[in-house]
């Protein structure tokens, strides 16, 4: 069989696994299989599953995976999301859109220390959906600005979809996360300032301002966001006093959130059990995840599937922006059915050597993926984000889908930008890692 | 009888990787504010790693039960009746023959370690078998998990591995957050 | 026509593998594409730890790696990274002339055979201060990653620290480590000078890339193709050291000019490594027993 062909019918067979109900790292396997039944040689098809297995999880970069996921578990026990509400409130008032403004700064700020763009749009929707509906805000904007603004949680670091990735394309963990900064800010202007433009536009849909708060007060407030600060400022300053190395950060961040939830009286041993249990089933089914998808792409790289499709590209003479463009477009496409991990997984074995191929920056394309993925989770009728705020506002998902269309947008927008100047994703990382 | 053994099994083993998980914390602090302190672990870098595949698969079997493996619903949960059934039986068998493949594979290369006398690598030499225990006995506890759900929905039974429908806000956020999304 | 897989660990650009390229293109060549091997660079079949068991199973059909980073499985492995034995590219031959048919023996009861063997660049010393005698280098926070580098830093007095290699620049810049041993190359490719200011040219060992084959899958081929492949083999093989003795003069010039001061060792600080070097030899005899032994001894004679 040519190796197209190949390519076409694990593709198929894929498709109809994952169609058919069989769990996603099953399946990756499964193709893996098939896909070394066409390798000749009488390689061991089973020895292979097990080495690469065992060789990609014996990982100490990876182990910073759980950490940051349990890190997350912990803080979503806290009290955390409404004194971020009411400590950042009071300072908002001024901006056209008010209070819908702190979606997306909470969210930022929630997102430096979470891993997972559903537990920050949780966390942050939790307290800010009835406190902005009480107030009279549009339920619309509001409810689309939580559902975009809580992707930040995986464009700002640390990020889980940002660790699935540097492992599926073999690229450095600190180096994507480093690249996710400029990015992410950027995301967030673009928010905020879709949300000035809209309010001056819709003057009668903001509600006025609530009463202005004495300045003692407002600062009082604010102090419940000092423990936070901390956490953000302990993660930052042990890795740039070189208490820890980049992995090593993820455990500071778990003792500090630690100490959070022991500030705010929700420290118990039960409370800590369970948060550890929680963040070992989510890691065991990532990594799981992410032990089928290598097995896959180490059959793709037996097979040289993937070197035939990136020469096949690259006689297609595409420009950057065009090949950037049909990506985008597909990953769009996927993004609709599938959620993120495995749309990364799915998509590296052939997808990375027809970037490199293209000349782009694995680094780079690690944020256009996360942008992507972050699309994905605003869009019917698989998305994350939906699904949460969909049973926090009661409203169907058709309606939180339509509210997210904007954000969803303003996603492309980001993505289009990044492409024009990749400089905004490079200039962290190339500055920390200059070569 | 056979039926708690199972289940405790299961949860045991997913104590075990939640151990894992606090052991790496504890290690990483320890090589971490160690430093300055003039502590150093030895090889704490791949002893970190070997807890992180043991976690990584010591836990899957009790992953599996509380229905926090993913798959695509988009097809699946707009079947029911018999031909669900069928899907769910169908999914079994293939899980249940690439899971055991995998742990058959995994208890080879753990066998060979051991009648190879292969070491580990770097600064401290122990048989690699033992590192890689965790890993394996993660994979073949996940083969007996599928065998017991195989044989417990083709008698007919309801799925254990389905999480309810969530009823709560707080469930659909616990769901949400669990997708590690 | 026969396809095989050749599974490395290090970057495209890296010169064992530009070399390894080099090595299956001769043989395609030479074979007449009877014999076509893929190169798999940059650890993308199979993680360097994996690889020589991935050869010796018949996963893939040979292989290259750091042969010392298997020195817990048999001391004869480590034999080129016990510190201060061969101390320079010449003496490192004779080593490998003197060891070789004994890891090759250890090998082929793994069902492995050896193709040819490169060595990477001599190591030395990065440090942020004078060292002129070991005295000096107590204290100091020592990256220790294997059995040699962490008895140096017992030996020495100074506290061992574990690192993986890829957090090093990292861990470099913030101060957790100010001292450590590598070669010219590496501490050039990472960019040393960054936040180092002496390198010892100490030359304290000199590690090689030994590149195997699975005996099983070479008695499979045809006796020409066998021939051509060993023939390339050699060729490949003397390349490499050529490269790698030129290279390694080069880097450390490109270390001057980035202000680094590249220094010999001082005399004293020579003898004081000689020592550990004799202390590391007996502690590896005692592993090693009569084969290390014999091989030592023939070494010393050459
Ligand atoms: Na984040
Ligand atoms: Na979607």
């Amino acid at each position: 069989m040519e190796l197209l062909e190949i390519a076409a019918l694990l593709l198929l067979l894929l498709a109809a696994l994952l169609a058919g109900g069989v769990w996603i790292a099953v399946a990756l396997m499964a193709s893996g299989w098939v896909g070394m039944q066409f390798v000749g040689g009488n390689i061991p098809a089973g020895s292979v599953l097990a080495t690469t297995i065992w060789g990609n999880s014996a990982s100490w970069s990876l182990a910073a995976l759980p950490l940051f996921i349990w890190m997350g578990e912990i803080l979503f026990r806290t009290k955390l999301s409404d004194e971020m509400f009411r400590g950042l409130a009071p300072w908002l008032n001024w901006l056209p859109g008010r209070l819908m403004h702190v979606n997306v700064l909470a969210c930022g700020i929630f997102g430096s220390v979470s891993g997972s763009s559903a537990a920050t749009c949780a966390t942050v929707a939790k307290i800010a959906l009835p406190e902005l509906k009480r107030r009279g805000y549009d339920e619309m904007v509001s409810l689309g600005s939580l559902a975009g603004a809580g992707t930040l949680g995986i464009l700002i670091p640390p990020s889980i979809t940002m660790v699935v990735y540097a492992v599926a394309a073999n690229v450095s963990i600190i180096q994507v996360f480093l690249a996710g900064f400029l990015p992410g800010f950027l995301v967030m202007a673009l928010y905020s300032g879709y949300l000035i433009v809209w309010s001056l536009l819709n003057p009668d849909k903001t509600p006025p301002a609530d009463p202005p708060m004495p300045l003692k007060q407002k600062l009082e407030e604010s102090a419940k966001l000092i423990p936070l600060a901390l956490l953000i400022l302990l993660v930052f300053l042990s890795l740039m006093l070189g208490w820890a190395t980049a992995t090593e950060c993820a455990a500071w961040g778990v003792l500090g959130s630690l100490a959070i939830a022991w500030w705010h009286d929700a420290l118990t041993w039960e409370s800590f059990w369970t948060s550890v249990m929680g963040a070992t089933r989510v890691t065991c089914m990532i990594m799981l995840i992410l032990a089928g998808a290598s097995y896959l792409s180490t059959a793709m790289a037996y097979t040289g599937i993937p070197v035939a499709l990136a020469e096949w590209v690259g006689a297609l003479q595409l420009s950057p922006f065009a090949l950037i463009a049909a990506l985008t477009v597909m990953y769009i496409v996927l993004g609709t059915a599938l959620d993120g991990i495995s749309m990364i997984v799915l998509t590296t074995a052939v997808v990375i050597p027809m970037i490199k191929q293209a000349g782009f920056d694995l680094v780079w394309f690690g944020i256009f993926v996360v942008l992507v993925v972050e699309m994905a989770e605003v869009s019917p009728p698989v998305g994350f984000n939906l699904f949460v705020l969909q049973t926090m506002s009661g409203k169907d998902s058709y309606t939180v889908a339509r509210a997210s269309i904007p954000f969803f947008f303003l996603l492309v927008v980001a993505v289009a930008l990044i492409t024009v100047f990749p400089q905004i994703v490079m200039v962290l990382p190339d500055l920390a890692f200059p070569n | 009888m056979i039926r708690t053994a199972l289940d405790a099994l299961y949860l045991a083993a997913g104590w075990l990787a939640g151990a894992f998980l606090v052991l790496i914390f504890v290690l990483m602090m320890i090589l971490s504010a160690g430093r300055p302190l003039g502590i150093n672990i030895p090889a704490g870098d791949d002893i970190v790693s070997w807890c992180m595949a043991a976690m990584a698969f010591l836990g899957l079997a009790h992953t599996f039960r509380q229905g926090e493996m993913i798959r695509v619903g988009l097809l699946i949960d707009t079947l029911s009746g018999r031909t669900k059934h069928v899907f769910e039986v169908g999914s079994l068998v293939v899980g249940c023959g690439f899971v055991g493949f995998f742990a058959w594979n995994a208890v080879v290369m753990t066998w060979y370690s051991w009648r190879f006398a292969d070491m580990t690598q770097g600064v401290i030499a122990i048989p690699l078998w033992i590192p890689q225990m965790g890993f394996t006995s993660g994979l073949v506890i996940l083969a007996i998990a599928f065998v017991d759900e195989l044989v417990h929905v083709a008698s007919g039974r309801e799925p254990r591995y389905e999480k309810p429908k969530p009823q709560t806000a707080e469930e659909v956020v616990e769901q949400a957050i669990q997708s590690g999304v | 026509q026969t396809k095989w897989n050749l599974p490395a660990a290090y970057p495209t650009d890296n010169p064992h593998t530009v070399n390894l390229m080099a090595f299956a293109k001769d043989v395609t060549e030479a074979t007449g594409g009877k014999l076509q091997i893929t190169v798999h660079a940059n650890a993308s079949l199979f993680k360097a730890p994996e690889i020589k068991r991935a050869v010796q199973t018949g996963q893939a059909q040979a292989g290259e790696v750091l042969i010392s980073i298997h020195e817990n499985d048999d001391p004869m492995f480590g034999i080129d990274v016990i510190p201060f034995l061969a101390t320079s590219y010449p003496q490192s031959q004779k080593l490998w002339k003197a060891s070789r048919p004994l890891v090759e023996k250890r090998l082929a009861a793994q069902g492995l055979m050896v193709l040819f063997a490169v060595p990477w660049g001599p190591q030395g010393i990065y440090a942020k201060k004078d060292i002129d005698k070991v005295e000096d280098m107590k204290g100091l926070k020592w990256r220790g990653y294997n059995v040699g580098t962490n008895r140096i830093a017992e030996l020495v007095g100074a506290q061992p620290v574990t690192i993986q290699a890829a957090e090093l620049p990292q861990a470099l810049a913030t101060g957790v480590v100010n001292a450590f041993m590598t070669s010219g190359s590496t501490g050039y490719d990472s960019k040393a000078w960054e936040t180092m200011t002496h390198y010892y040219d100490t030359q304290a060992w000199i590690p090689k890339n030994i590149t195997f084959v699975n005996k099983a899958a070479f008695d499979a081929l045809d006796k020409p193709t066998q021939e051509a492949l060993l023939k390339a083999a050699a060729v490949a093989e003397e390349r490499g050291w050529k490269l790698a003795e030129e290279k390694a003069g080069w880097y450390l010039e490109q270390l001057k000019a980035n202000k680094m001061k590249v220094l010999p060792p001082s005399d004293a600080l020579k003898t004081g490594l000689g020592k550990i070097g004799d202390q590391l030899t007996a502690d590896w005899l005692k592993k090693a027993g009569t084969d290390g032994q014999s091989v030592i001894d023939a070494y010393r004679k050459m």
